[in-house]
């Protein structure tokens, strides 16, 4: 019998162990390999990426040669053109799937020939003299995916259809606020009457998501259109005119494109597949293991996959997208949270504005949630779009001048507290607290509340009109041409301007109006710039936003992907899968 | 009384238990704010927001809309899920199917390895095997699942190459019908083979990380209840008579020490499924945790409160049918009164 602690009943474990003399060093072992493991989990957990593995299979071999597999990081609600909202998942399926008139060139934000074999100009005659009518050739022999044939009917009825459902969602606008009338003058030719010359027009509501042709027969056959209500077959089938057919879609998991043989320009080498994957370490794993081609990449993690063995990172122009942190001059009484201090008429005063973005540190923004990957944006001109200009004032952080505003404006010795909504657990909530830094760091009585919330608690309160907050962050909704900007985001009778009271503010909200209106009724690129070049210094005096940066349009793929190119003035991701290969 | 008699009594109590955990969830979940978040778009106005507001009750009081939300359950209308754009009823099966296959594997597994490793220790007390054991309970207890998940995928996907993520290959995939959910039963309904190797290798990476940290409790319990039940009189009258060790620890020892190892077991489900949302959203296994973990975050509250009253379900059965284990695993139980 080797039970040494005889026939009683085993007490406590310890005991037992040190009635055994030679056990301890045993016990001494295991506690060096437990502390081993430990050291190990320790070091391991810093930059998201344990030590460096060699990366094994990465190199040579391609990975599923026959399909394109793109990581995308979230699901689309609709693929319904109608339907679909500007920045949202559903614009990544109708770029491949659906066509337009005409479209972006790959290489900038020259336009090509899309459904239309030529570009409408001043030149060629198809923009009538008044500026008003526009004539679209339609390209013949087309066919869309079902096999019916593409008419100039097609196209009215596409653009008649969104009119008519008029979708809140779908930006349904930019078709509604400037089309009089659509006309099919015979099957190869297309007309649009606009009430107003609008020199944006085919850059930015033409190429839009919004403007794709769809199949009127197909519409008819399932559902019709029915106004105010979306189609459900469209939602979730679009048969286009594209380079790739869509096959299936296996909710959270994937979506599946087939190369669409009948295509009318150069058809797409191999077919393609979404993986739909939210989390973007799994993204970046994928990536290195190859089973991606393309993700998704953000800022934040970019720093993972730069340098691994068969990745390759494109950084391109910029998104058109900026970051911006809005402030509010037409707050209810008495709709702030308690703990804010400020009037209702706080960023009435013009230099309270300035003095908001004289503190901000954009570098800080751009170096720490961009991780480099950006650049300080004048009001309000995107890198990238016309009119935008090196030489145009842009804030940097000059906390000197911001604490001499706010002497000022007479806030320095009493303080505030003001809150700024945000979402939560992303770029918006760094932006926030970006700015509560910069404020506190400035004078001690300056507190600012970042409040973080989940998205749909921001969507919810991001609706309200009038706004209960007095500052909130999001990015502005991408746009090809600076009139979308001007309008959305300075014009004092635009959405924002509406909602914010820009009117309150302005020193001369008049001035500013004709000054866009007019740049968006002139079809001369020149008179254009010059209109925007002295907006710009206009609203750096008087600015209605605090913009924290402008994002670059970043691509992570695989060396094996051939023919990579990207385009911001595409929706997100800004890739047309059918121009690459393998 | 009688087995069968408890177990009846447990189950009529059963709907009165999970009533009140509803409406303890239902007012928490609204505690956070309007549920009509996940259900709005950017664009919304004002009036559209209170449309829908009117259309949800969403300004009814509370015990009213706790009613129209049980009413809705009893028929069978659980609501719409924003995170999966489709009714919640119609999504659940699908995804709960893919959770089990994952978590009845997993629970397989530890509580194989934990019987196994447990007894094997705890035979072999402050020997090299015990001690070995025991760092390795320690580490399941301590490594997080998320790290200890990446770390394999690294290893073995990023590396290696030999797995790859996700429920199935895609190919795979669409080769088969899928009329039971469970991609291991789907391949052997169709016969094939490739298939269902294909749906092992891919639950096997899952499967490994979720079984660890639970392995490790079991085997922790089992091996100290070995430990005291080898010290009792009983065994070393076993041994006295004669009998093989083998059979003194099967057949006695054992027994005996699975009564406290049963109700770590069954506590350790929960754990089991707290499991799944890490390793589902890891792996991009397509089930219950996964869902959970979005809808969660996105504030879906129709998909959180299903889920809600499906573990508290899950939890309430699981443990009845532990302490009806132990009625028959220990005759000296006596169950109720």
């Amino acid at each position: 019998m080797t039970n040494g602690t005889g026939g009683n009943r085993a007490p406590s474990r310890g005991a037992g162990d040190r009635g055994r003399g030679g056990a301890g060093w045993r016990r001494s072992l295991s506690l060096l390999f437990a502390l081993g493991l430990v050291l190990a989990a320790c070091t391991g957990g810093d930059d998201g990426d344990a030590d460096p593995a060699p990366d094994g299979d990465g190199g040579a071999q391609v990975r599923n040669p026959d399909v394109i597999v793109h990581a995308a990081d979230d699901e689309p609600l609709s693929l319904d053109p109608a339907q679909a909202e500007p920045g949202e998942g559903g614009e990544s399926v109708i770029l491949q799937v659906y066509e337009r008139l005409v479209e972006f060139s790959p290489s900038g934000p020259e336009l090509e020939p899309g459904l239309a074999t030529e570009v409408p100009s001043d030149d060629n005659g198809m923009i009538s003299e008044d500026g008003l009518t526009y004539t679209f050739p339609i390209r013949e022999g087309v066919s869309f995916h079902d096999g019916s044939p593409l008419t100039a009917d097609d196209v009215k009825y596409s653009w008649d259809r969104v009119l008519e459902m008029d979708l809140p969602e779908a930006n349904a606008g930019l078709l509604a606020d400037i089309i009089t009338e659509t006309n099919a003058v015979d099957e190869s030719t297309f007309e649009v009457t606009l009430n107003q010359p609008n020199a944006a027009f085919l850059n930015s509501v033409v190429t839009q998501s919004v403007a794709s042709v769809v199949s009127e027969e197909v519409v008819e056959a399932n559902g019709g259109i029915t106004a105010g209500e979306p189609n459900e077959f469209l939602q979730t089938n679009p048969i286009g005119t594209g380079p790739y057919r869509f096959t299936a879609w296996n909710r959270g998991e994937n979506m599946l494109f087939e190369v669409n043989e009948e295509y009318w320009g150069e058809p797409a080498s191999l077919d393609l597949r979404f993986e739909i994957v939210s989390d973007p370490d799994v993204r970046v794993l994928g990536l290195r293991a190859g089973d991606y081609d393309s993700i998704e990449t953000d800022p934040s993690f970019v720093g993972d996959v730069e340098g691994a063995e068969g990745v390759e990172v494109f950084a391109g122009e910029y998104l058109l997208e900026p970051i911006h942190i809005g402030m509010n001059l037409n707050i209810p009484e008495g709709a702030l949270p308690p703990e804010d201090t400020i009037p209702t008429d706080f960023f009435h005063d013009p230099r309270v504005r300035q003095a908001f973005n004289y503190a901000f540190d954009y570098q800080g923004f751009i170096d720490g949630a961009l991780g480099g990957f950006g650049a300080p944006v004048p009001h309000y001109f995107p890198q990238g779009v016309l009119g935008y200009d090196e030489s145009m004032p842009v804030y940097e952080q000059d906390l000197a001048r911001a604490e001499e505003l706010f002497r000022e404006a007479g806030w320095w010795d009493e303080g505030f507290t003001i809150s700024v909504i945000t979402e939560e657990a992303n770029l918006f909530e760094v932006g926030g607290l970006v700015l509560k830094d910069s404020l506190e760091g400035l004078n001690e009585n300056f507190r600012v509340r970042v409040l973080a919330v989940a998205e749909a608690q921001f969507d919810e309160a991001h609706a309200q009109d009038p706004l209960e907050y007095a500052m909130w962050v999001k990015n502005a909704d991408p746009y090809a041409d600076p009139h979308a900007f001007m309008r959305d985001y300075i014009h004092p009778d635009g959405p924002w301007g509406q909602i914010h009271g820009f009117a309150n503010g302005y020193e001369d909200p008049d001035q500013i109006a004709s000054m866009i209106d007019d740049a968006s009724t002139t079809t001369d690129p020149d008179e254009r710039v010059e209109i925007y070049g002295q907006l710009a210094e206009i609203l750096f005096e008087d600015p209605m936003w605090i913009i924290a940066g402008n994002e670059t349009a970043l691509n992570a793929h695989r060396d094996w992907l051939q023919g990579f190119v990207m385009n911001p003035l595409w929706p997100r991701p800004s890739l047309k899968f059918a121009l690459y290969d393998k | 009384m009688q087995i069968r008699d408890y177990v009846l009594r447990r189950l009529l109590i059963l709907p009165f238990l999970i009533f009140l955990t509803s409406i303890i969830v239902f007012t928490l979940s609204r505690a956070g704010g309007s549920p009509i978040g996940i259900y709005l778009s950017h664009e919304m106005t004002q009036d559209e927001v209170e449309e829908l507001e009117d259309r949800f009750h969403l300004n009814d009081p509370l015990p009213v809309q706790y009613v129209y939300w049980a009413g809705g359950v009893l028929r069978g209308d659980l609501g719409w899920s924003g995170v999966a754009a489709a009714p919640v009823a119609e999504v659940f099966p699908k995804k709960l199917t893919a959770t089990i296959e994952l978590a009845v594997f997993a629970a397989l597994l530890a509580v194989y390895m934990g019987i196994k490793l447990g007894t094997f220790a705890g035979a072999r007390r402050n020997r090299l095997a015990d001690h070995v054991a025991r760092v390795f309970a320690i580490s399941g207890a301590s490594l997080p699942l998320f790290w200890f998940g990446i770390i394999l995928l690294i290893v073995f996907w990023v590396t290696l190459g030999w797995v790859s993520i996700g429920r199935s290959d895609a190919v795979v995939f669409a080769r088969i019908a899928h009329p039971t959910g469970f991609y291991t039963i789907d391949a052997l309904l169709a016969g094939d083979l490739g298939a269902f190797v294909d749906a092992l290798w891919h639950l096997a990476l899952p499967v490994v990380t979720l079984a660890f940290s639970t392995t490790a409790i079991i085997l922790r319990m089992m091996r100290s209840s070995l430990v005291e039940e080898l010290g009792e009189e009983y065994v070393d009258a076993a041994r006295a008579k004669g009998l093989p060790e083998r059979l003194v620890l099967r057949r006695h020892a054992r027994r005996n020490a699975l009564i406290p190892t049963v109700t770590v077991i069954g506590l350790s489900f929960g754990f089991l499924l707290q499991g799944t949302i890490v390793v589902e959203v890891i792996y991009r296994w397509p089930g219950l945790g996964r869902w959970m973990a979005d809808a969660v975050l996105r504030g879906d509250r129709a998909t959180i409160m299903a889920y809600v009253l499906f573990t508290s379900v899950m939890f309430l059965i699981v443990n009845l049918v532990v302490d009806a284990a132990y009625a028959y695993l220990d005759r000296r139980v006596v169950l109720g009164e």
